[in-house]
């Protein structure tokens, strides 16, 4: 016992002190520059992807962006999150600006500061292989797309009469099409390239165009953000007016799309394409790395705030003021009452509007302390009931007050009860760790996500990723099992 | 206020109700130092709530309860939970309990069983009350099982561990719940035999017990208990020997002739 709390109580500090040192090191030179958070999806090749190689965040709207940054005197904080979490971010004021290819419509323009344009594309549809039938927007009306449901082609696939299943990316929704479990797709016709060039798959055409329309993709500012609005604009300027947007462009498309009608794209000297074999070799370190400093470390915070939550509502629970009862068990109704993905939600953008504002990492050890508290203090409370009335007896009779008792004689039997079910929550909190990514946290499964997107291949990653859950739940099985015998050797059998 | 004659344990008025079922309507008595006192009656005559009223494990409606020089008057407590709880305390140090079914503490040895309460609640050092612990068990017979969990020993062994524990408290009086009652009929013996020689011993007791020759060989007072009432009080000669009321004869044919 005393070992595990020595452990937590490390990896407690070492959580507080880390991002401070992080902090420090990069405000350690004097940089009077402002900080600007950019919010982008790094799942979107070419324009926002990790090198495979390297794990940076790269792409030609991260370049776009340190570009104008270097030109407007900004400091750099990149933030990753999904495209349909992402204008949230920016409304809850978590990042700053997105650049990710966000395409310039009328809802978008009433409602934030749009930079000017730095991509012209034209969206296009894709389909399966050999489909026919498919080939303009009208035809779409009564088939099924996918799409990031918060996107401009979402819309233009709606008001085609299309129904639209939501995505979390391009390569999902790629893959969504060639399973044929969807009819098609609308995108950018760069992403569209860029995915049959780096998979080198067959199995998916683009049948056509989306409208006749070129869609111009821009940065997005907060409306009332205009100062940084300006300076982007100023900065746009002044790249297109060096060529260093074009050279950007080029690097990625062989065409400079940030000017209109720059003929067809040319993606066949990007990334290569490449073995399962590579990609899984070469994603299977960044995703231990999360795996140890981000869903572990998150896990084990959250589950012993959580017990110290659930022991609370628990002996409130059993107490005999109705206050503390109505307040434990509202908790725990709401807690089982509710998703934990619409808790997380809660947390990180809605608090923020009631001016609680908390980083991505307290949001999500908040929303999963307070989940595991409501559920686990069910657990604890039948625990400390399936202790025998006389040994509360006994210890009141040597003199103990309430707490002596419960540290000392109740706690401990009812561990034998409780670790049993408590191990099961523990490992469901692992896994539910998963959807941290919602709350702009990169665990495992993010990680896995963003190398699944700039490969365009989902099946050997998403078996990596359940491999590392699986393996470390069935330590915490095996470890749940020595707990157990140690518990049970004072019971005779 | 402690007079050396007065009674070691004094009891005025009890009185409790569970709803409209009144178990204790008005007891009297008063336990000497350094004796045996038995309480007898059938099952619901409040004899077992009497003994925990003593200790605070359930508390009275009315009467007053002194041991010793701490006295708490059930019928007029403070206000304030925190001053119930700091007098009700006073009052419990004052005794030792021994329960029916041991309620030992599974997850401790039996020396930890022992030392639990001298250490944990007195604060005695432990060095001292590990030695204390050690003499006990060995007047208990248990020396060498000092270090074996309770689910090791036998019901009668894990008796005489639970009256070993209440003695490490050092309290003024011990208390016995029917502490044979759990029993398999050969371990009883071990057990009363304990108990008997802590009256040679000059501990003052008071037994809860339905073993009336037992009772007759250790009691320096009996009382008869029927529905929370004492009916007849009087040495073991008086009551189990010759009792002179009613109620009392038809309690002892049962319980001494059963066929």
């Amino acid at each position: 016992m005393r070992h595990v709390l020595r452990v937590l109580a490390l990896l407690l500090v070492a959580l507080v002190v880390a991002p401070l040192a992080g902090a420090g090191s990069a405000g350690a030179a004097t940089d009077d520059r402002p900080v600007v958070r950019v919010g982008t999806e790094g799942t979107y090749p070419p324009f926002s992807f990790h090198d495979s190689d390297t794990d940076d965040l790269t792409g030609y709207d991260v370049e776009v962006i340190k570009a104008v940054a270097e030109k407007a005197g900004w400091r750099l904080q990149f933030v990753e999150t999904t495209f349909d979490a992402i204008f949230a971010a920016l409304d809850a004021d978590r990042i700053d600006v997105v650049a990710n290819q966000v395409t310039d419509n009328p809802e978008r323009q009433a409602r934030y500061g749009l930079s000017d344009t730095y991509t012209y594309s034209r969206g296009v549809i894709v389909v399966k292989k050999g489909t026919t039938g498919i080939t303009s927007l009208a035809d779409l009306e009564g088939k099924t797309t996918a799409q990031s449901l918060t996107t401009n082609y979402a819309e233009l696939a709606r008001e085609a009469g299309a129904k639209v299943e939501g995505v979390e990316g391009f390569a999902q929704a790629a893959a969504l099409v060639v399973q044929g479990r969807v009819d098609a797709l609308i995108n950018d016709n760069l992403a569209a390239l860029d995915y049959l060039n780096t998979t080198g798959s067959d199995a998916i055409e683009i049948t056509g165009d989306a409208g006749d329309e070129v869609s111009q993709q821009k940065l997005a500012f907060r409306k009332d953000d205009t100062a940084l609005l300006q300076q982007a604009n100023e900065a746009l300027a002044a790249l297109k007016a060096d060529g260093t947007l074009a050279k950007i462009s080029e690097k990625y498309f062989k065409i400079d799309v940030s000017t209109e009608n720059s003929g067809e794209a040319d993606l066949s000297g990007g990334r290569a394409v490449r073995s399962d074999a590579d990609i899984v070799k070469d994603a299977a370190w960044p995703m231990l790395q999360k795996l140890l400093i981000a869903t572990i470390p998150i896990t084990v915070v959250s589950f012993a705030l959580g017990l110290v939550l659930a022991v609370a509502a628990a002996l409130a629970n059993i107490s005999g003021s109705r206050v503390l009862r109505g307040i434990a068990r509202t908790y725990i109704s709401i807690i089982r009452g509710t998703p934990l993905l619409v808790q997380l939600f809660i947390v990180f953008y809605g608090l923020p509007e009631i001016g609680i504002d908390l980083p991505p990492w307290p949001s999500a050890i908040l929303a999963l302390s307070l989940n595991v508290g409501g559920y686990a203090a069910e657990i604890v409370r039948s625990a400390i009931l399936s202790v025998p009335k006389g040994q509360f007896e006994a210890a009141a009779t040597i003199g103990m007050g309430y707490w002596q008792s419960l540290r000392r004689i109740v706690f401990p039997q009812a561990a034998r009860t409780a670790v049993p079910p408590l191990s099961n929550t523990l490992i469901s909190l692992l896994k539910d760790t998963s959807l941290l990514s919602v709350v702009l946290v990169t665990e495992l499964f993010r990680q896995a996500q963003i190398a699944a997107s700039a490969a365009q291949v989902f099946f050997p990653l998403y078996l990596l990723a359940a491999l590392y859950y699986w393996v470390v739940c069935a330590a915490l099985a095996a470890g749940q099992g020595r707990i157990e015998t140690r518990l049970n050797r004072f019971v005779a059998r | 206020m402690t007079d050396p004659t007065a009674p070691l344990v004094d009891v005025r008025g009890l009185a409790k109700a569970f709803g409209d079922n009144h178990v204790l309507r008005g007891v009297d008595f008063a336990v000497d130092r350094g004796t045996t006192t038995v309480l007898l009656g059938p099952s619901g005559s409040g004899k077992t709530t009497v003994l925990r009223s003593l200790n605070v494990l359930e508390t009275p409606d009315a009467g007053v309860v002194r041991i010793g020089d701490v006295e708490v008057d059930f019928g007029a407590l403070p206000q304030r939970r925190r001053d119930v709880r700091e007098r009700t305390a006073r009052l419990r140090a004052q005794s030792g309990m021994v329960f029916q079914s041991h309620n030992l503490f599974p997850h401790k040895t039996v020396l930890e069983n022992v030392i639990e309460g001298p250490v944990q609640v007195q604060g005695r050092p432990n060095d001292e009350a590990v030695a204390d612990a050690r003499e006990l068990l060995e007047q208990v017979g248990l020396a060498e099982k000092a270090d074996q969990h309770p689910f090791e020993l036998s019901g009668g062994q894990q008796q005489r561990v639970g009256i070993a524990r209440a003695l490490a408290l050092r309290p003024k009086v011990v208390l016995f719940d029917e502490p044979t009652s759990a029993l398999d009929p050969e371990l009883v013996g071990e057990v009363l035999a304990v108990i008997k020689d802590l009256a040679t011993q000059g501990w003052t007791t008071v037994i809860v017990t339905h073993e009336i020759r037992f009772a007759e060989q250790v009691a320096d007072q009996v009382l008869f208990l029927d529905e929370g009432v004492i009916v007849e009080r009087g040495s073991s000669a008086q009551v189990i020997g010759d009792p002179t009321q009613e109620r009392t004869r038809q309690f002892l044919q049962r319980i001494l002739d059963p066929g």
